[in-house]
C-alpha cells in the first residue's frame, strides 16, 4: 500500500505537487510550500552527492533508485508505472480476481499477496478534501508496474477521475460466465467511456461453473455490447478463466495460467502513458524578477519535459503570446545543464522585460499549449461536510477558478441540469472572463469568496467566445432578463 | 403477471437493440437468451429440463421467474442498499412519492430499475382511487412492510414485483417509503424531482425520477398553470430543505439567512433579491403542505441500517 502509494507520488509528481498549490491558494500559503519543495529537492542533491543516486542507464527508461526513509522498503523504479482498474457487476468476481492476480504474481515474486478480504473494503480515503471509496493495490509484471484501482460506485470513479489519485489509463471488464451481461452492464461501459478509458480488457470469470457455449456465447455478447458503446468489440481481448480457481490453486489451466494470460493481454492492449518528462517542456510562471546586467528571469516548477539552455521559449496567457530563448537555466543559484520536470528553477530568458510577464503565465516549448476562454469540465461539488457550501447553485454564477499559477473569474452554465446540490458531480461549462493556458485533463479549484465550492477536471477545450458572448459575461440578470423576454 | 411480462418484454427489446445486426449463431441456447434475458445459467437448465424445446423452455422460465426471484432476493436480502432513487408522479389531483433504494449507483442508473421506479409510483397512484375522499388535502405515507403486502392491480404482491427485479438486476433492492397525496377543491399539486433533464414542458401523469424529490400542495389563483413558478417552489424544497412553510407574524427570520429553515424566509435560489414569501405573493400562491424524499438519507429508523452499512462499506 505504501509502496502504492509512493509509486503514484514519484510518477505523477507533477500531478501530486499540483495539487497541494491548487488546494492552497493564496500567494502566501503558495510561498510557504514553495519553500517546502525546495527542502525536498535539496535533501535529493544531498543523497546525489552521498552515491544513493545511480545515473542512467538506458536512454528511455531511465533507471534509478532513490533512498527515501531508512525503515521503509525502497520502490525500484525499474519498469515503467501504468494505472488500471476494475469494473464490472458487484457478484461477478471484481475482488476475487483482484486477490488472484497478486496471489498469481505473488509466486513469480512481483506482488505481495492480498486476500479477499483486505481488498474487499474500499477504505474511505480524503482525496483534496473529498471522501472517496476507493481500494488500491500495487502489482507488476514482468514489464511494467501496476497501479490497481477498484471503487463500488460510478460516483466514486468519477471523483477518482477528478481527483487524479490513480487516473485509469485502462480498464478491466469482469463478467461472469454463468451470467452473462447484467442490464447493468451496460452502465459499466458508459462510465469507462465517460472516465476516458479507451482500452478494455475482458476478462469472462467462473468458466468452471459454465460450459464451452455458455462461454462463447457471452464472449460475443460482450463484444457485441462494446461495439454498440462505441468500442472496438472484435479488437479487445477477452480472456476467460476462474479467479477462484487461481486463488486456490485448483485447475491451472482456467487458474493461474488465465491470470497470467490475462495479465499479458494487459500489458500488450493497454499502452504505458507518456511519462510527463518526454512531453513539450511546460514552466507555469510562480514569479518574474528583473536581474540588473542580466534581464529578465521567471522562476517556478518545470511542470513537464526538458529545459535547456538556447531551446526557444514562448510566455502565454493575459491575451498575449510572447517568443524568447532561455539564455540560462538556473536552479540554487547554481548554473543546470538542463532541468527536468519537477526541478524548481529560474530561467533567464532573452529580450522581454519584467512588466511582460506576469504570474499566472506559463513558459513552454512554442506552439504547445492555447490559452482558452471556453471549456466543458467534470466537476465534483464538496458536501457541507467537506467543507463545501450549503445551497445548491443554478446557471450564471460567477466563480473564481484556480489552476496552476493563475486564477480568473468564470461563469457557469449547467448543460443537463438546472441545479447543483452539494456533494454532486456533474459537467459543467466555463466561461472564463479573460483567455487562459488551459488543456484537457488539466484539473482546478472553483472558489467563491472564502469557500472551496468544487474541484474539477477540464475534459473538452471549446470554440473561443464571440464577442456578444464576451459581453453577456459581464451583465447582469436585469439583463439576460429583458433579452428572453425580448425573444418571446 | 401483467408487469413480469412488460418488464421482460422491455428488456428483451434492450436485448434485442444490442445484438442487432450481429450474426449469431443460431443455436437453442443465444436464442434462448436473446428472447428472454434470464440468465445463461436459467437457461440452460430450462432447455436442459425440456430437451432443448425453446417454446417449452421459455414458458418455463417465466412460470420459474417469479420463485427464481424470490431465491435471489432471500439470498441478497442482507446486504444493504444505499444508492437508488425518488420517484415522483402527479396526475391531476393526485399524487405519489416513492424511494427506491439498491446496492450501487450503476444500477440506479439503469433504464430497468427506472422503469420500475414509475411501476411503483403508478401503483402507489392507484392506491388513492380506493379511497373516497372530499375534503381538501388527504395524504398517507407507506413503510417498507405496508409497501410489500400492497396488492397490485396486475396481481401478485409490490414484493413479488420487486423480487423479479431482484432477480434480473441480481443486486438487492428494496422499496423504502411512498406517499401519496389527494387534493380537491381549489389546491392543486406540484412535484419535482433532481436531478432532472432540462426543458421539459409538462410533468403531468409522468414519472420524474431522481436522487431527491419534492411534491408541494398549494392553492393558487391563476387559472393557468404557470409550471416555471412551481418548479422553482419545488426547486427551493429540494436545494434548501425547509423544515416547515412558516407563518408571517409567528415565526421570526434567523439571523443568519442560509441557516434558515422557514420556507417563507428563505433567499430565493432563483433570484436572490426575493425572498420566497416575496414570490410567492406576487404569484398568489399559498403553499398548503409539502414534503422532500432525499435518496438515503437518515430518518430515525434507519440509523441502524445506516450504521450497518458504513461498517460494511458495501462492496
Amino acid at each position: 500500500m505504501m509502496s502504492q502509494a509512493f509509486a503514484s507520488a514519484v510518477s505523477r509528481t507533477g500531478v501530486v505537487l499540483r495539487w497541494n498549490r491548487r488546494s492552497l491558494s493564496t500567494a502566501r500559503i503558495l510561498r510557504s510550500v514553495t519553500r517546502q519543495r525546495l527542502a525536498t529537492s535539496t535533501a535529493f542533491i544531498k543523497s546525489c552527492q552521498s552515491g544513493n543516486y545511480i545515473p542512467a542507464s538506458t536512454f528511455h527508461l531511465q533507471q534509478y533508485v532513490r533512498q527515501y526513509a531508512n525503515e521503509k522498503k525502497v520502490f525500484e523504479r525499474t519498469k515503467p508505472h501504468c494505472n488500471v482498474g476494475t469494473i464490472g457487476h458487484v457478484d461477478h468476481g471484481k475482488t476475487t480476481l483482484t486477490a488472484a492476480i497478486t496471489k498469481v504474481l505473488a509466486d513469480k515474486q512481483l506482488a505481495e499477496s492480498k486476500k479477499y478480504n483486505e481488498i474487499d473494503n474500499a477504505p474511505e480515503e480524503k482525496a483534496r478534501g473529498i471522501t472517496i471509496n476507493v481500494a488500491h493495490v500495487e502489482y507488476q509484471t514482468e514489464t511494467r508496474h501496476y497501479g490497481h484501482t477498484d471503487c463500488p460506485g460510478h460516483a466514486d470513479y468519477i471523483k477518482n477521475m477528478i481527483t487524479g489519485t490513480a487516473q485509469m489509463d485502462g480498464a478491466i471488464l469482469v463478467v461472469a460466465a454463468t451470467d452473462g451481461a447484467m442490464p447493468q452492464t451496460r452502465e459499466h461501459m458508459l462510465l469507462a467511456k465517460q472516465i476516458g478509458i479507451d482500452h478494455i480488457v475482458v476478462f469472462i470469470n467462473k468458466v468452471d461453473a459454465a460450459d464451452q457455449e455458455m462461454v462463447e456465447l457471452v464472449e460475443m455478447e460482450i463484444r457485441e455490447l462494446l461495439t454498440e458503446m462505441g468500442y472496438d468489440g472484435d479488437k479487445i481481448p477477452v480472456v476467460k478463466g476462474s479467479a477462484l480457481c487461481a486463488l486456490e490453486d485448483k485447475n491451472p489451466e482456467i487458474g493461474s495460467e488465465a491470470i497470467l494470460k490475462l495479465l499479458e493481454e494487459v500489458d500488450n492492449f493497454i499502452p504505458t502513458p507518456v511519462r510527463e518528462l518526454d512531453k513539450p517542456f511546460l514552466l507555469p510562471v510562480e514569479n518574474v524578477y528583473s536581474i540588473p546586467g542580466r534581464g529578465t528571469v521567471v522562476t517556478g516548477r518545470l511542470e513537464r519535459g526538458v529545459v535547456k539552455k538556447g531551446m526557444e521559449c514562448e510566455f502565454v496567457g493575459y491575451n498575449k503570446v510572447l517568443k524568447s530563448t532561455v539564455t540560462g537555466v538556473e536552479m540554487f543559484h547554481q548554473i543546470l545543464e538542463e532541468a527536468q520536470a519537477g526541478d524548481q528553477l529560474g530561467a533567464l530568458v532573452r529580450g522581454v522585460k519584467r512588466d511582460d510577464i506576469k504570474r499566472g503565465m506559463v513558459m513552454c516549448k512554442p506552439g504547445s499549449v492555447k490559452a482558452l476562454d471556453q471549456l466543458e469540465a467534470q466537476v465534483y461539488i464538496l458536501s457541507k461536510e467537506e467543507g463545501g457550501r450549503t445551497k445548491p447553485f443554478m446557471s450564471f454564477i460567477q466563480l473564481q477558478m484556480f489552476s496552476r499559477t493563475w486564477d480568473c473569474a468564470v461563469q457557469v452554465q449547467i448543460p443537463d441540469k438546472e441545479m447543483v446540490m452539494p456533494g454532486e458531480d456533474t459537467k459543467l461549462i466555463l466561461r472564463l472572463i479573460r483567455p487562459m493556458v488551459l488543456e484537457q485533463g488539466q484539473r482546478f479549484t472553483l472558489r467563491d469568496g472564502n469557500l472551496t465550492l468544487g474541484t474539477g477536471v477540464v475534459t473538452n477545450v471549446m470554440p473561443a467566445l464571440t464577442e456578444s458572448q464576451r459581453s453577456e459575461l459581464t451583465e447582469g440578470k436585469k439583463a439576460r432578463e429583458k433579452k428572453v423576454a425580448a425573444k418571446k | 403477471m401483467l408487469l413480469h411480462k412488460s418488464f421482460v418484454h422491455a428488456f428483451h427489446t434492450t436485448r434485442k437493440l444490442c445484438t442487432a445486426g450481429a450474426g449469431l449463431e443460431k443455436s437453442a441456447l443465444s436464442a434462448l437468451r436473446k428472447k428472454t434475458g434470464y440468465t445463461f445459467a436459467n437457461c440452460k437448465k430450462a432447455l436442459a429440463l425440456h430437451n432443448n424445446d425453446v417454446t417449452q423452455a421459455e414458458k418455463w422460465l417465466h412460470e420459474q421467474a417469479q420463485s427464481l426471484g424470490w431465491s435471489k432476493a432471500t439470498k441478497l436480502s442482507d446486504r444493504v442498499t444505499t444508492q437508488g432513487l425518488v420517484g415522483i408522479l402527479v396526475s391531476g389531483n393526485r399524487g405519489s412519492m416513492v424511494e427506491l433504494n439498491c446496492e450501487t449507483d450503476f444500477v440506479a442508473r439503469n433504464d430497468t430499475f427506472k422503469r420500475f421506479v414509475d411501476h411503483v409510483s403508478r401503483i402507489v397512484l392507484h392506491y388513492t382511487d380506493l379511497t373516497e375522499f372530499d375534503g381538501d388535502l388527504w395524504k398517507l405515507g407507506f413503510d417498507s412492510e405496508a409497501l410489500k403486502n400492497l396488492e397490485t392491480p396486475q396481481g401478485g404482491s409490490l414484493a413479488d414485483h420487486l423480487a423479479l427485479l431482484i432477480g434480473a438486476m441480481g443486486e438487492n433492492a428494496s422499496i423504502r417509503r411512498a406517499l401519496c397525496f389527494k387534493v380537491n377543491n381549489d389546491l392543486r399539486l406540484a412535484g419535482y424531482a433532481h436531478p432532472a433533464p432540462t426543458n421539459v414542458s409538462t410533468t403531468q401523469n409522468i414519472t420524474q425520477v431522481g436522487k431527491y424529490g419534492a411534491i408541494v400542495a398549494f392553492r393558487s389563483q391563476h387559472d393557468v398553470d404557470d409550471h416555471e413558478i412551481q418548479k422553482g417552489i419545488c426547486q427551493q424544497i429540494v436545494g434548501m430543505k425547509p423544515l416547515k412553510v412558516g407563518e408571517y407574524g409567528k415565526d421570526v427570520p434567523a439571523e443568519n439567512k442560509d441557516d434558515e429553515t422557514c420556507l417563507i424566509h428563505q433567499e430565493y435560489l432563483l433570484d436572490a433579491d426575493k425572498t420566497v414569501g416575496e414570490v410567492l405573493k406576487e404569484n398568489a400562491i399559498e403553499i398548503v403542505d409539502y414534503h422532500r424524499f432525499e435518496c438515503g438519507e437518515r430518518t430515525q429508523r434507519d440509523i441502524k441500517e445506516i450504521i450497518r452499512a458504513q461498517q460494511q462499506n458495501s462492496n
